[in-house]
């Protein structure tokens, strides 16, 4: 499902270039769960940048299902993107539409009938257990809430590749938790899932394939 | 998709408010100019086609030639191309029109010793010479026959007549034109503004993947939308208007322009007002889609 050869980012800041990442190499499988983990700064969101293409690497090989990212021509990035989802620490809820209409919105932007989308969005709710929030608006939400709805997003168009990009790291234990297990259930229908987190003993108890990244560096993978 | 393309679009031109309302009124504002200055310059061309029509060359010959001699020299102006009629006039027709002219004075005319008038030849133009140029030319062939004396026919006043139609053409398209670009700028700070408000929808459409077609029509689409209806307000301006002008104005232009009736718009320059109005919006749209 991902794989990368040598890979490197280096980031210019003007004169000075910054080393994100340097090469990186490893494989995850089809339906994987893996774990990206390490302190902030260690490169796991430029990673995931480069995995959806939001970034292209300085050096090395991605291979994305089937993609060759770093080669893949603009045009093609959206094909790209809507073989994955992607959650973020940050959530990213449009504030002026509701639940419902948040998770509907990403169906509608990509064509789906009419017909099925109220019921997908409904079975994504579902999932993250919140039907009852339908019409709530963002801001209604609790932190812990509001990141299962960007869940819900994510895998309402059913992709083979779930990307969490530190989704746990505003909530308290407790709620982060949680999160994680719904991660473990949406992995456990098939798909592929890659998490980024900085909570090392959280990640822990997940008792996942573990990456450990230091410095733009791999420098640890447990399995 | 349609549907939702197109209520993304309307929902983005709601949420432009009042700038997508001055847009709006700049579109209707400069198509307005340009068909104000249409229909004027349509009525002064249909009086300029209308003059033509009637428009007659003479040709005075330097002596009376015998009926075989006028028939071989109607057959040469024929040939001079651009014609669509030739009457031969003779000395004696001259003087009996003369005659008629003078009315009552017509006792005036006998008392000349001899008749004066020169034998001449009426020729119609063709519809290949409607054009002031193709006239001055045919008068200039015309002319270097060895027979003439002189070619009567005067196409100046025509031609300064076409100028001034061509001028307020031009007049039109500048002052439409100017306010047009400043409806395109308009357009564009509408949906750049839009554009910002979008922003966050925006990032989450492409990190789903969704197709830049999508991303973009909505905003194309909200620009032709204030084009077609600044074209609809200026087409509906232009008909108030002429409504209410023309009782008032139809007595003035059929004593100086000798047209029976005022016309408006054909329905052809009608599609093109609502097609420009849709470009001038979707230009706008389009520039500012290259910001997304």
């Amino acid at each position: 499902m991902i794989e990368l050869h040598r890979v490197s980012k280096v980031f210019s800041v003007g004169p000075v270039k910054v080393p994100a990442l340097s090469d990186v190499s490893f494989r995850i499988g089809k339906g994987e769960f893996a774990v990206l983990c390490g302190p902030s700064g260690a490169g796991k969101t430029t990673l995931l940048r480069l995995l959806y293409r939001d970034e292209v690497p300085s050096g090395g090989r991605i291979d994305v299902a089937d993609y060759n990212v770093g080669a893949l021509p603009r045009s093609r990035v959206p094909e790209l993107r809507r073989a994955m989802g992607i959650v973020f620490q940050d959530v990213k809820l449009l504030p002026a539409r509701t639940v419902y209409e948040n998770i509907a919105f990403v169906l509608r932007v990509l064509g789906t009938p009419r017909a099925e989308i109220t019921p997908r969005a409904f079975a994504a709710l579902k999932a993250v257990g919140l039907s009852a929030r339908a019409q709530a608006y963002p801001a209604q939400l609790s932190q812990g809430e509001a990141q299962r709805v960007a869940l819900a997003r994510a895998i309402v168009k059913e992709p083979a590749l779930l990307l969490a990009d530190e989704p746990t790291g505003n909530l308290d234990e407790g709620i982060a938790s949680e999160l994680f297990d719904l991660l473990k259930d949406i992995w456990s229908r098939g798909t592929t899932v890659l998490l980024a987190t900085h909570q090392a003993a959280l990640a822990e108890r997940l008792n996942r394939r573990t990456l450990v990244f230091h410095g733009g560096r791999l420098v640890k993978d447990a399995r | 998709m349609l549907g939702f393309l197109c209520g993304e679009a309307l929902r983005d031109l709601v949420r432009a408010g009042w700038i997508a309302l001055s847009s709006v009124l700049l579109i209707a504002l400069s198509l307005l100019t340009l068909g104000g200055f249409w229909v004027f310059s349509t009525n002064l061309g249909g009086a300029v086609a209308r003059w033509r029509e009637q428009l007659r060359i003479i040709v005075y010959l330097k002596t009376e030639p015998s009926p075989a001699a006028a028939g071989a020299l109607g057959q040469r102006i024929r040939a001079a191309g651009d014609v669509a009629q030739v009457r031969y006039v003779s000395k004696a027709e001259a003087l009996q029109t003369l005659r008629r002219q003078l009315g009552a004075q017509a006792a005036v005319a006998d008392t000349l010793p001899q008749n004066p008038l020169p034998a001449s030849f009426e020729v119609t133009l063709a519809e290949t010479a409607s054009t002031p140029e193709a006239t001055r030319a045919l008068v200039e062939r015309l002319a270097a026959l060895p027979e003439v004396e002189e070619v009567q026919g005067g196409t100046e006043w025509m031609e300064r007549l076409t100028q001034l139609q061509r001028l307020l053409g031009l007049v039109g398209l500048g002052v439409g034109g100017v306010l047009g670009l400043a409806a395109i700028l308009t357009v564009t700070t509408a949906t750049t503004l839009v554009l910002h408000a979008r922003r966050e929808e925006l990032d989450i459409m492409r990190l789903v993947g969704a197709p830049e077609a999508v991303i973009r029509l909505p905003l194309l689409l909200q620009g032709i939308g204030q084009g077609l209806l600044g074209a609809l307000l200026a087409l509906l301006g232009l008909v108030g208007a002429y409504r209410l002008v023309r009782p008032r104005l139809e007595p003035l232009v059929t004593l100086t322009l000798g047209l029976p009736h005022t016309a408006f718009l054909s329905p052809t320059a009608v599609a093109t007002l609502l097609v420009s109005g849709a470009l001038l919006g979707g230009v706008g749209g389009w520039l500012a889609k290259g910001r997304a």
